[in-house]
């Protein structure tokens, strides 16, 4: 058993790899990236400017709003773009070096070596010295070879007169827990995410809870009153259910109760209260107001799983009922509740435990339907932005951290299963 | 009809073929489902010829002698009809001032003379018109008719649905056969890849796709086809791989069959049924999942008619209470019948009898 796990907690790896290669591989080749989308910008701010200041036809003829080539060069090293995909990728993974602190150099024709200005230190002008050895480029600090500055030519005009480029090297990456600097909110994307994530988990884990302690009970009793009018009632209740989904039905809800046409009760969306009002509650009232504007979210997201669960444990309750053993349970003379709660409900519970993994990955991901419809600023939502926005590095991470999720998801189920059900053995 | 029932026997291949009669048989006895499946059916066929029954453009026009079929020739410019209208002839405004004026012109309607594209720039129209006996179902943020819209939406939701189910069956068959079928290599390359493809999450995927390429119908079918035929693969390679531990394929192949006639013939029909009774199931989840794609705005192109796309309008505009009750109406009530006929076909083929023990 633990060797199993061992390996599939080994082959989580290369389906890591091959899984996010794929959405690296997409989002880097598509048009309109970060660079295309910055360049863009950039144009459309100095056609802007051409117009206010009304000078007339010459900026714009003169391709005044074609970019200069070091700007372009300075932005495609900013994004890494001036690489190829494979160490694109590498760098993001955090096992190939990232370069950082790009300072521009140039070499005249015959010249072998450069002085140049690498940045501030200690307060004071730091020059390095770039020496030039054939084709290799080395940095010469304080008279000693430099351990962070390298040095290489970008490009070497006719005359010999070499355009080069000092940096630093650093490794960072998912692998280091660097997943990057999101270009929307100009922050490290993990002090983006870990608010939202709060957000998303609140709601998944109540609406987890709340769907399993209705469905389990309600599945049971419609199994041991199947074919009563109870059975055909609630049946028609989940068949409405399962025709809706969660979000749309969040959105009637919305429509019902958020005070547009019909009854004014819930709020329109949000998480809680605008800030002004937040603030001023007192710690009852923040309780009170979540809870007020939780309620339709949670019962829109409960409702996504709950025809799916109940019927689970309905027919599963059922078909273990009809089995042998529990004639055999019946025969020797148990009561009938001892043979429905104690032998029955145990294997009937096997499936909806070894669904638990794949619950997980909705709860911590969240819904992006439901937040949209809601209007809260959840992971979910974060996400589906993100994509909107072309913030790479957030829809990057968002990736990494759902297939990570969903992974982990799949060995838990296994583990639950194996649990509840000790007649698996996994080999 | 006793020569019907002899013929029946005498060829074999009828007998083995009367297990799928039998179950249409009990298939028709489910009430429920079947009759949503006649119902389904008829709309389904119906909105093909929607031009015919909503629309704004006339049936048939008599203008001067000579006759006019907008509804099914397209379009016609105004001053065709010395009508005084920036582009497209209005037909409702025609009629008005042709009975106003007592003219020999005339023309036909279609029973429901709204169209589904026709907005506010079109004259008499106006914004959010609430439900009325003119507009069944109101008018959306542009002046469109939402019952119009609605209608057309249908009929799209469920060409998607049935293209995408069959494209994902064509694909999950022969990739997922031939995985349980053949095994080795094979089979273990493609799960690798599975596993892979798999662990992404597919609305995420389809959307970072649809924001690049800006989709339409088919681009939009080939993308969800893209990543959705993991499932079907699956549960046909599990199939085709029960199947060829049998007696009867060994025995098929002992008797010198080749593999592609043990698989079309002798393994294919023994593992349809969990693939027929998952088909109405699958289209529940297409047509939920092409309402969430327009929804979010990654769908359908926005002039086309689509649930989704209603209903990001309708939320946007909370107050407009049918802007939203329709769509989700809509959804609501097509899903219901196919979960209805889904059930049916469950039922008739693969029959669960409880039995209460004690």
């Amino acid at each position: 058993m633990t060797t199993y796990f061992l390996r599939r907690m080994l082959l989580m790896i290369p389906t890591f790899i091959g899984s996010t290669l794929i959405v690296f591989t997409i989002l880097q080749l598509a048009p309109g990236g970060p660079l295309e989308q910055t360049i863009q910008r950039i144009q459309m701010g100095a056609a802007a400017q051409g117009e206010t200041a009304g000078s007339t036809s010459d900026v714009m003829s003169g391709g005044g709003s074609v970019l200069p080539e070091s700007a372009l060069k300075e932005l495609k090293r900013f994004y890494g773009f001036d690489k190829p995909i494979w160490q694109r990728y590498l760098i993001w993974l955090g096992v190939y070096p990232r370069e950082v602190k790009h300072r521009d150099f140039t070499l005249e024709p015959g010249e072998t070596e450069v002085e140049t200005r690498a940045g501030k230190k200690d307060g004071q002008v730091w020059r390095v010295t770039v020496m030039r050895n054939g084709d290799t480029y080395t940095v010469i600090d304080d008279g000693t070879f430099s351990e962070v500055w390298k040095a290489k030519a970008e490009n070497i005009d006719a005359d010999g007169t070499v355009h080069g480029v000092i940096y630093q090297t650093e490794t960072s990456g998912i692998m280091t827990g660097n997943l990057g600097e999101s270009y929307t909110y100009q922050a490290p994307v993990t002090e983006v995410m870990k608010p939202r994530f709060k957000i998303s988990l609140f709601f998944g884990l109540t609406g987890m809870f709340l769907s399993y302690i209705v469905c389990i009970p309600l599945g049971i009793r419609k199994a041991l009153l199947h074919g009563s009018p109870f059975d055909f009632v609630s049946s028609v209740i989940i068949f409405v259910a399962y025709s809706i989904p969660g979000w749309a039905m969040g959105g009637v809800f919305l429509v019902l109760f958020g005070g547009g046409s019909f009854w004014n009760i819930f709020p329109l969306g949000g998480f809680h209260s605008p800030t002004e009002i937040w603030e001023a509650l007192s710690l009852w009232g923040k309780i009170l107001d979540q809870l007020h504007h939780a309620i339709l979210p949670i019962f829109a997201w409960s409702i996504g799983s709950f025809a799916g669960l109940t019927v689970l444990m309905k027919n599963g309750l059922l078909e273990n009922l009809s089995q042998d053993y529990i004639r055999t349970a019946f025969a020797k003379g148990l009561s009938e509740k001892r043979v429905v709660w104690v032998h029955a409900i145990r294997n009937s519970v096997i499936p909806i435990a070894s669904g638990i993994g794949g619950v997980i990955g909705v709860v911590i991901a969240g819904s992006y339907f439901i937040e949209k419809v809601f209007n809260i600023d959840g992971f979910g939502k974060l996400g589906y932005q993100a994509i909107l926005d072309r913030d790479y590095p957030i829809t990057l991470a968002f990736l990494v951290i759902v297939v990570v999720i969903r992974l982990v998801g799949n060995i838990i189920s296994d583990i639950a299963l194996a649990t509840v059900d000790p007649r698996i053995r996994f080999r | 009809m006793f020569s019907i029932r002899k013929k029946k026997i005498q060829n074999p291949r009828e007998i083995s073929l009367s297990i799928y009669k039998k179950r249409w048989l009990k298939f028709k006895t489910m009430k429920r489902g079947y009759y949503s499946f006649i119902i389904l059916i008829i709309l389904y066929a119906l909105s093909f010829a929607l031009p015919l029954f909503i629309n704004n453009r006339a049936l048939l026009v008599k203008f001067e002698g000579r006759y006019y079929f907008p509804a099914i020739a397209g379009y016609y410019p105004g001053d065709k009809f010395n009508q005084d209208v920036p582009g497209e002839a209005n037909y409702r405004l025609l009629r008005e001032q042709w009975q106003d004026t007592g003219s020999d012109n005339w023309l036909v309607m279609p029973p429901y003379p709204f169209g589904p594209f026709e907005d506010i720039t079109v004259k008499g129209n106006a914004m959010y018109e609430p439900p009325s006996r003119q507009h069944w179902l109101g008018t959306d943020d542009t002046g469109r008719d939402v019952f119009a819209r609605l209608c057309y939406a249908f009929n799209i939701s469920i060409s998607f649905a049935l293209i995408l189910a069959i494209l994902n069956y064509i694909i999950g068959i022969s990739i997922g056969g031939a995985m349980g079928y053949f095994g080795g290599k094979f089979d273990l390359i493609f799960q690798r890849f599975i596993e892979i493809w798999s662990s992404l999450p597919m609305l995420f995927v389809i959307i970072i796709i649809a924001s690049i390429i800006r989709p339409n119908f088919f681009i939009l079918i080939l993308i969800y086809t893209l990543v959705n035929w993991i499932g079907m693969t699956y549960l046909m390679r599990a199939e085709f791989y029960r199947e060829k531990a049998k007696d009867y394929v060994a025995a098929a192949l002992s008797m010198g069959q080749s593999n592609l006639k043990v698989i079309f013939k002798h393994i294919l029909p023994n593992s349809l049924v969990p693939v027929i009774t998952y088909f109405p199931f699958a289209i529940v989840g297409y047509i939920s999942a092409l309402v969430g794609l327009d929804y979010l705005g990654f769908g359908l192109p926005p002039p086309t008619p689509s649930w989704g796309q209603m209903l990001d309008i309708g939320l946007q505009n909370m107050s407009k209470w049918w802007m939203v009750f329709s769509p989700v109406g809509a959804q609501f009530i097509t899903l219901l019948l196919v979960v209805f006929i889904g059930e049916g076909v469950r039922e008739a083929f693969d029959p669960k009898v409880y039995s209460r023990l004690r």
